[in-house]
């Protein structure tokens, strides 16, 4: 470094103490976005601070991380609802219209289909399976869906398909992590987080990046699929149960009233605050804030996670079941989580692994539940971020971590006893809508029998770059520095899906 | 406090650069490579000429590389002729079109003339700092009463240069605290407490509590805490079922070598090389877990090798990430675009970590057996025999079979299937009837027994072993026992030569079920028949090789070395995919740090362990020192732990970086206890941590040390000190982790039943330490205080302050329940007025008396409590844990207060 570098970072660095000192006296005990001056500094910082002109710099305060930021660009997207369909349904049964599959039923699966091909658990030679529902055409754009979804069929128009989405991944675990760190490899930060890190959050009360989990299981990958990696752990997302505490520790010890409680907050701050008298440091006017923030949390997150108070057709309409652990509760949170400001929240619904092994697990047997039951739900999170004029500057993507084979399961090459597919990576269906996205649109198509992409193949890469452009990142330059080198979500890949957007 | 605008900033920004550049433009002086040129470089040069893309042909990377002809036939570089040199040329263009940096803003006149000079004075490389090996450092001349050691002059010369003053002592209660929980992670004993504060000769007194702590067990379990995060320890595999991995043994070895101060040089030998040392012990197998900390996918369907070869990348990345501070990773997929590192260094480095035993088995195979002595007698009785009948080879490698079961080729590599697939593709290979399945090129040089491990669970059949086809030579054939269980059988047969492919086959005829598995395998050993019937004792001797064989004492994960017949070659990585391999290249290390290898270093892990330690390698002892100053003193004499490099941030003390790395090797014989203990006896360390307005203005992240860092204490010190406070900690060391309190429904992996089950003895009171770690649910309230993942080397953790952390110390169950323990001692030591209970638990935590006004506060927080409780017996019962009769208004209240009091930051925070 030249010592004219070195005087610049460290002039830099003393204009961030600066910075973080205006923080800590302006934010003392307040919620609040940062003022427009800090804003326009934050920028400046990144212009002059890092080493390439083109790298997005996000100014990160130990003391406020997770403050709104102004992304580089104005994006139609403020917040995200990611829901994650676990173990990968099947988009054969759901989006994908293929009748010459049916005229295959039941025969040999052509060998060049197989050949150099590594799949989960078929061996040898697969019979083909047909689709296991009829289709019909809905709405003003035409869109095929399947006989699964009769609520979601109404919503087609406001939705664009991604009908040839590929993958590299084979394996539930490490194909998640693909999608939502943009690694198969576990330790990079979730996309949940970078968009954090990026944009901070506007309630202060609640975390920025919610989880919400159903179906019995968290998604394979565990927690990692909404770690931070090497981003501070202040990114990572937050859990949010509908059983047990909302939050993990949100509720004060039983026997402790919320006077109580607010009192002996109230007794922390005062103690802190003669500390800070003494001592002088500004991390322990940050405590004193986190306290307060702590307190206020307490309030905001068991309220915006009860939906026993919601009106009576919003549950009819989301099919909701209060008091349980289920997708639709999680589906109305969603909406309830964005409404109140929060950046992103990420659903995993887990147990569409449809092999066919057991009934559990067939596409004509235990499925069918998972259909019916994600179907109210998605439709009226549509429905209901329109009403409130929230879809507009809400993206919501639906999806998988890879599709299903084409082919019947024939696990370790014995017909398996139900109708079941394998995991399938070439190609597969997620959709999209809000925040810009076309409406009423489908990209890319599939051959005759759904095995590989034959025009518009995107990857996840490509997703992850669509998502950041909706928020008002060029995905390419929205980096992290992290052993010497910048990382970004979209590791070296990424081409932003430029066809969906309106 | 001033408002900065951007305007302000801006206009400081500028006039500040117009100074400095015009201070630095002198034509006449040396231009310096490292801080001159290699940073314009860097920034202007590199992303279209460097590790990623050549353009043009051309790159700055090696001095070779930027000194030749480029695709232009032009030499972008001649040494001494500037005007000749086409770089020069191009970055001094006005068309944009051809001048450099292409489509970016011209090079500043500073830079150009920097560069210009450079190439006039002969283009010279410079080597960056971190890959210069160390050297003796002259100690600044500095004498004065606040200097204590050697460690205040370097200190003391750049405070002088800044016109800063160091800060006096902090008073002994602080100074208690602080060296206690950088030194053992907690409090000390009342006893030690005492001794220090009553002491008369307080640097006398001092020296002596730094030696206690130092010689204190609970040393080493503090430091652990620190190497699990680069170790990546955890108590489970990762990926996605997580499922629980036996490796407690690895972190009591870490323990065990912090408490001994195992020279630092033997730390790193035994945790890459252990098992190669002669005659390796139990523990020096088990430091080799080290690197058995990487994960294993048991996920169903997924290829081992490709997770094998993760495990080996990781191994690599770590090695480099942990000991040397340098990032490696990216040569992973291209050279370095920064660093002196090509890309094939990173597959030579690999070939010395792609040898080892383990291949992403569900059994994790290798793993030691750890014999008990009575075990362990038997084992040498037996070895010494075969010593005598056989010889030492034979000897040897029989105790190495015995204790880790290797080598022997594991089931699952089977290919060619018919009527036989690998379970889950992973767990174990499976036959039904007219099975058969091929072990590729196996070494049967000199060998006339199998060896293997199985399960049937059908009576009869018949087992074929052939050679080179399904239908080729037969090596044997045998009846199947039936035995549910799985067992181990030896099959001798006539002396064989070659490698081959063996094929092994099994027919029936009685079975009626024909699609179902009936036989399973766990592993193959093809070696030598030892127990010669003619000879008496042999017999008894066989007994006693298939009792140990069969014996199941608890076994660890460790390295084993592939013996010669079955050694992986090494493969470049095209783009770094594991699935394009290029070139095969031999264990090797990158050369710009060749020169710490020493003559006659075996080229297997032994030998790089010996290039680790060697008083050559630049990075090894500048690391650790770096690491553990940050400890003690809040940031890194080099802030980027885990990147030293030329990405890396520059160090605010370089020469002390160097003085010490030097101390260490030489002076302290790598002993990390006389490192801390001079770090910990400087005056630097021993400063206040009051920040004053000088201190603010100059120096606010004290990156100068004129006074001691403010530090959040760590997940793990938090937890064992509110243990220490409030007097339930279980101070047992070593052992199986634990499971203290955790709320429910954490634990939800897939294809996975494993419960947390909370203790509710006094396992639940163990340091922090101890706590089972499950890689994909992290102990929850550790994580907050941002614990490590441990999915991965850690080399820092950033701290953080969220709302979420005053809910786990305010809420946690865990926490409320030390609260009430906290409440009990403080009832017990101040008897029955509250205020002094109150004053009393304030001492206990800090070492002096509680200030009036802070008693003032938690006064009136206990007189608020109080009137709640007395009205409210059911809310009384439930914040002491008490039942009606027991349970006390006054109790209750106390409690609230001792909630209240563990959150306090002074109490969060080390001053």
């Amino acid at each position: 470094m030249t010592q004219n570098e070195l005087h610049l970072q460290r002039l830099v660095k003393e204009a961030e103490a600066a910075q973080l000192r205006m923080q800590t006296r302006r934010h003392f005990l307040k919620e609040s976005a940062m003022g427009l001056g800090a804003l326009a500094m934050g920028s400046l910082l990144g212009s002059c601070g890092s080493n390439s002109a083109k790298t997005t710099s996000v100014a990160f305060d130990p003391a406020h991380p997770l403050l709104p930021k102004s992304p580089p660009f104005i994006g139609k997207a403020k917040s995200v609802i990611y829901l994650h369909m676990a173990g990968a349904p099947s988009q054969l049964e759901l989006f994908d219209y293929k009748p010459e599959l049916m005229k295959m039923d039941g025969q040999d699966c052509p060998q060049s289909l197989l050949q150099g091909k590594k799949f989960a658990f078929i061996r040898g030679v697969p019979k083909m399976l047909g689709p296991q529902a009829a289709f019909a055409q809905h709405g003003q754009s035409g869109a095929w869906v399947s006989e699964n979804l009769p609520h979601f069929s109404t919503m087609v128009d406001e939705v664009s398909f991604l009908k040839a989405v590929s993958t590299d991944q084979f394996n539930h675990a490490p194909a998640q992590l693909l999608i939502h760190t943009g690694s198969a490899r576990l330790g990079r930060p979730s996309m949940g987080s970078w968009i954090t890190y990026g944009l901070g959050t506007d309630n202060q009360n609640l975390p920025g990046f919610v989880v919400l989990t159903s179906g019995g299981s968290f998604p394979d990958a565990g927690k990692s699929v909404w770690g931070s990696g090497f981003l501070p752990s202040v990114y990572q997302g937050v859990q949010c149960r509908s059983e047990g505490d909302p939050v993990l520790f949100i509720k004060d010890p039983k026997g402790m009233s919320r006077d109580l409680r607010k009192a002996s907050i109230d007794a922390i701050n005062e103690a802190n605050q003669q500390e800070y008298k003494a001592y002088n440091d500004p991390e322990i006017l940050s405590r004193i804030s986190q306290y307060e923030m702590a307190y206020r949390m307490q309030i905001a997150a068991p309220e915006v996670m009860n939906i026993n108070n919601e009106p009576a057709y919003i549950h009819e309409m989301y099919g909701t079941q209060p008091g349980k652990a289920c997708f639709a509760n999680n589906v109305l949170l969603a909406r309830k989580l964005i409404e109140k400001g929060v950046r992103y929240v990420q659903l995993f619904d887990w147990g569409w692994d449809a092999h066919g092994d057991n009934p559990g697990n067939a596409l004509n047997i235990g499925i069918l539940n998972k259909y019916r039951s994600v179907d109210k739900p998605i439709t009226a999170l549509l429905l209901d971020l329109k009403q409130r004029g929230l879809l507009e500057e809400t993206l919501v993507v639906w999806g998988g971590e890879f599709g299903r084979t084409p082919m019947m399961e024939n696990r370790d090459g014995a017909q398996n006893p139900y109708k079941g597919r394998d995991h399938h990576t070439e190609a597969f269906t997620i959709w999209m809508a809000g925040a810009g996205i076309k409406k009423g649109f489908s990209y890319g198509e599939t051959d005759e029998i759904g095995y590989y992409p034959v025009s518009g193949k995107v990857d996840a890469f490509d997703i992850q770059a669509t998502i950041l452009q909706q928020l008002g990142f060029n995905h390419e330059d929205f980096t992290y520095p992290f052993q010497g080198r910048p990382f970004r979500l979209t590791d070296v890949g990424g081409k932003v899906i430029h066809d969906i957007l309106a | 406090m001033k408002l900065i605008t951007p305007l302000n900033i801006t206009v400081v920004v500028l006039l500040a650069a117009g100074v400095v550049a015009w201070a630095l433009f002198s034509p006449t002086t040396e231009v310096d490579y490292s801080t001159q040129v290699k940073p314009i470089l860097n920034k202007n040069c590199i992303a279209c000429h460097g590790g990623v893309k050549k353009q043009a042909g051309f790159s700055v990377l090696f001095r070779d590389e930027a000194l030749a002809v480029t695709e232009s036939g032009k030499r972008a570089i001649i040494p001494g002729d500037p005007e000749g040199s086409e770089m020069i040329r191009r970055i001094n263009l006005k068309d944009p079109e051809e001048r450099m940096p292409y489509k970016h803003a011209p090079l500043s006149k500073e830079d150009i003339s920097i560069l210009t000079r450079w190439v006039k004075q002969g283009a010279k490389w410079g080597e960056h700092w971190a890959y210069v090996p160390v050297k003796k450092i002259a100690v600044p001349d500095v004498e004065n009463d606040w200097v204590k050691n050697d460690i205040d002059k370097f200190i003391y010369a750049k405070l002088d240069q800044q016109h800063l003053i160091p800060a006096a002592q902090a008073d002994k209660a602080t100074l208690l605290r602080r060296v206690s929980l950088d030194l053992i992670g907690m409090l000390p004993s009342p006893k030690l407490a005492q001794q220090f504060l009553t002491g008369k000769d307080s640097n006398q007194s001092y020296n002596v509590l730094v030696d206690s702590l130092l010689a204190s067990p609970h040393f080493g379990e503090r430091w652990t805490a620190m190497w699990l995060d680069l170790a990546r320890y955890a108590d489970t595999k990762g990926y996605e079922s997580d499922g629980g991995r036996n490796i407690w043994k690895y972190r009591d070895w870490v323990i065990n070598a912090f408490n001994t101060d195992k020279p630092y040089n033997v730390f790193i030998t035994e945790q890459i090389a252990g098992d190669l040392l002669p005659n390796p012990d139990d523990a020096s197998f088990i430091a080799t877990a080290y690197h058995r900390n990487t994960m294993t996918n048991d996920e169903g369907g997924t290829d081992n090798e490709e997770f094998r070869t993760a495990a080996v990348l990781d191994r690599v990345n770590n090695t480099w990430e942990s000991f040397m501070g340098t990032t490696f990773a990216c040569v992973q997929c291209h050279s370095h675009p920064y660093d002196p590192f090509k890309h094939d260094d990173y597959y030579k480095f690999l070939a010395y970590f792609n040898n080892t035993r383990d291949e992403d088995v569900d059994t994790e195979y290798p793993v030691l057996k750890q014999f008990d002595a009575a075990q362990k007698q038997q084992l040498e009785t037996l070895t010494a025999w075969i010593q005598k009948t056989d010889g030492p080879e034979q000897a040897k490698n029989a105790a190495l079979f015995l204790r880790t079961g290797q080598p022997a080729i594991y089931s699952t590599s089977a290919d060619q299937m018919n009527n036989a697939v690998i379970g889950n593709n992973n767990i174990a290979l499976y036959f039904r009837d007219k099975a058969s399945a091929r072990f590729k090129q196996v070494d049967l040089k000199g060998v006339n027994q199998l060896i293997y491990r199985y399960a049937s669970s059908v009576k009869g059949g018949m087992m074929r072993m052939t050679k080179d086809s399904v239908n080729g030579a037969v090596i044997a054939s045998w009846k199947v026992k039936d035995d549910k269980n799985y067992q181990n059988v030896a099959i001798d047969f006539p002396l064989q030569t070659g490698v081959h492919d063996v094929y092994l086959s099994y027919t029936n005829p009685q079975l009626k079920e024909k699609d179902r598995f009936v036989v399973f395998f766990d592993w193959f050993r093809f070696g030598t028949q030892l127990f010669d019937k003619a000879i008496p004792e042999a017999g008894e001797q066989e007994k006693t090789f298939y009792t140990l064989l069969e014996s199941r004492p608890p076994s660890t994960p460790v390295m084993v070395e592939n013996p010669a017949g079955m050694r992986r070659k090494t493969f470049v990585f095209e783009r770094g995919a594991w699935t394009s391999k290029g070139k095969e290249v031999e264990p090797g290390i990158p050369e710009i740090m060749k020169g710490a290898m020493p003559a006659g270093a075996p080229a297997n892990r032994l030998g790089l362990a010996m290039w680790l330690t060697d008083k050559k390698n630049p990075l090894v002892s500048r690391t650790i020192v770096n690491r553990l100053w940050e400890q003690l003193f809040g940031t890194g004499i080099v802030e980027t732990l885990e990147d030293m490099g030329s990405q890396g941030m520059t160090p605010t003390h370089p020469e002390l970086l160097d003085h010490l790395s030097w101390k260490l090797m030489n002076e302290h014989q790598w002993s990390l206890k006389r490192l801390i203990k001079e770090m910990v006896m400087s005056a630097a360390y021993r400063q206040d941590s009051k920040l004053t307005e000088e201190g603010k203005e100059k120096d606010p992240f004290n990156k100068f040390y004129a006074r001691a860092s403010r530090v959040r204490l760590s997940a793990e010190q938090l937890r064992d000190q509110h243990l220490c406070v409030s007097g339930s900690l279980n101070p047992a060391l070593y052992g199986p982790s634990v499971m203290p309190w955790q709320p429910d429904g954490i634990w939800l992996s897939p294809y996975n039943s494993s419960k947390w089950q909370s203790s509710t003895d006094s396992a639940q009171y163990r340091r922090a330490v101890y706590t089972y770690w499950k890689r994909t649910a992290p102990y929850p309230s550790m994580i907050a205080f941002d614990g490590a993942q441990r999915v991965m080397c850690m080399a820092r953790r950033i701290r953080t302050n969220t709302p979420l952390q005053a809910l786990v110390t305010l809420n946690d169950s865990a926490y409320v329940d030390m609260a009430r323990h906290f409440a009990k001692r403080m009832e017990k030591e101040a008897g029955k007025d509250f205020r002094k209970q109150i004053a009393s638990g304030y001492q206990l935590m800090l070492y002096r008396p509680m200030p009036v006004e802070k008693l003032a506060v938690f006064t009136n927080l206990y007189q608020t409590a109080l009137k709640e409780f007395n009205k409210d017996a059911a809310k009384t019962n439930e914040m002491t844990g008490m039942n009606t009769g027991q349970a006390t208004p006054a109790f209750a209240s106390l409690v609230v207060v001792a909630n209240a009091l563990l959150n306090l930051d002074e109490v969060v925070m080390r001053n």
